[in-house]
């Protein structure tokens, strides 16, 4: 599995993780699915504090009770999971505009791919998975502590993932403006 | 374009786990299968409900029925990933997710070869049906099924 910031990275069987207390959402249209998922974090000892089963029921219980952790089914009738996330990112509500956020889903179609990337979620785990790999992104988006950017119509975390330089020419143009004092910093400092 | 960065924050979730007490990973693992297993019955029952389902949808009358008539399809399929995902049934969900991808990749104006669906849901019954060691015979199935893919959406991935 690659390394991506954390992501991928196997979790030792002996490492301990506590989530009690952890106030966790689940939003999905399909009762039996909301079941096992349900189960599988029991097993990690995450009680569900509110299950809804459409973005409707969640977005009124946001409004007045803080959550630490939502996983929500993109595909829902009604408001969808991902026009959830985006309106969620928007609200105001602070923290739970902030809250970490994985979408799940049995399959994505082609044409919702850039709106997965976009909508502002903390991560996307696409079916059949397992109760390893659900653990490792909990954990993950627990400890995501990337930046949340405001970028035209995103607002979300950061979505730049790599920490390696861009092997081509610069072309974000603040990073080309601190290169440009940067240079004339040093400049300076050689005179 | 404007960037506004908002300061990188702790999220409550990531204080709660550092906290003393908890479960190990290999616990909760254990933990959560243990309850998923008690489902695994339950799973095998909605997915042959859906496949049922899948089998019986007759094709749409006209054009006007059938963006409904494949959505429907799609969340069927979608049902049964959403069921199997967590009992090791690979070859399932690789079966439903085929279908998803040709509904998915059906052009808006043509009409869809209602065939497709007919053949997933044969296959998708065959697949529950085989014993757990025939490897071959799984495979066998699930190859005719991407070739079916491969056919109709050009470029389709292996």
């Amino acid at each position: 599995m690659r390394g991506m910031n954390g992501v991928g990275e196997t979790l030792r069987e002996s490492a301990v993780f506590n989530f009690d207390g952890a106030m966790t959402m689940v939003i999905d249209d399909s009762p039996f699915a909301m079941e096992l998922t349900a189960q599988a974090l029991l097993g990690f000892g995450i009680k569900v504090r509110h299950t809804c089963a459409d973005a409707a029921e969640a977005i009124k219980i946001l409004q007045n009770h803080p959550v630490d952790l939502i996983l929500v089914d993109c595909e829902m009738p009604g408001m969808s999971g991902y026009e959830f996330v985006r309106w969620l990112r928007r609200s105001g509500l602070d923290p739970n505009a902030y809250a970490p956020v994985i979408m799940t889903a049995a399959h994505v179609r082609r044409s919702k791919v850039s709106e997965a990337r976009d909508c502002g979620a903390n991560f996307l785990i696409t079916k059949p998975f397992s109760a390893g790999v659900l653990l490792e992104r909990i954990v993950w988006v627990a400890k995501d502590n990337r930046p949340f950017l405001e970028v035209g119509d995103y607002f979300g975390p950061d979505r730049r993932f790599r920490e390696e330089p861009w092997p081509g020419p610069e072309r974000r143009s603040e990073e080309i403006r601190k290169a440009e004092f940067e240079a004339q910093r040093r400049g300076s400092i050689d005179l | 374009m404007t960037i506004i960065t908002h300061n990188r924050r702790r999220s409550r979730l990531s204080t709660l786990i550092d906290q003393p007490g908890g479960v190990s990973v290999g616990t909760a693992l254990k933990r959560a299968h243990v309850n998923l297993a008690e489902y695994e019955a339950r799973s095998r029952q909605v997915i042959e409900e859906q496949v049922s389902a899948l089998a019986a949808m007759t094709p749409p009358s006209g054009p006007d029925e059938a963006s409904a008539a494949l959505d429907k399809a799609y969340g069927r399929s979608s049902a049964v990933i959403d069921a199997a995902g967590p009992f090791e049934m690979r070859d399932i969900c690789t079966a439903a997710a085929n279908l998803c991808d040709l509904i998915d990749a059906a052009p808006e104006d043509q009409a869809f070869d209602w065939r497709i669906v007919t053949v997933h849901a044969q296959a998708l019954r065959l697949l529950l049906t085989l014993p757990t060691e025939a490897d071959d015979a799984r495979a066998q199935v699930l190859e005719s099924l991407k070739d079916v893919l491969k056919a109709k959406v050009p470029g389709a991935k292996d």
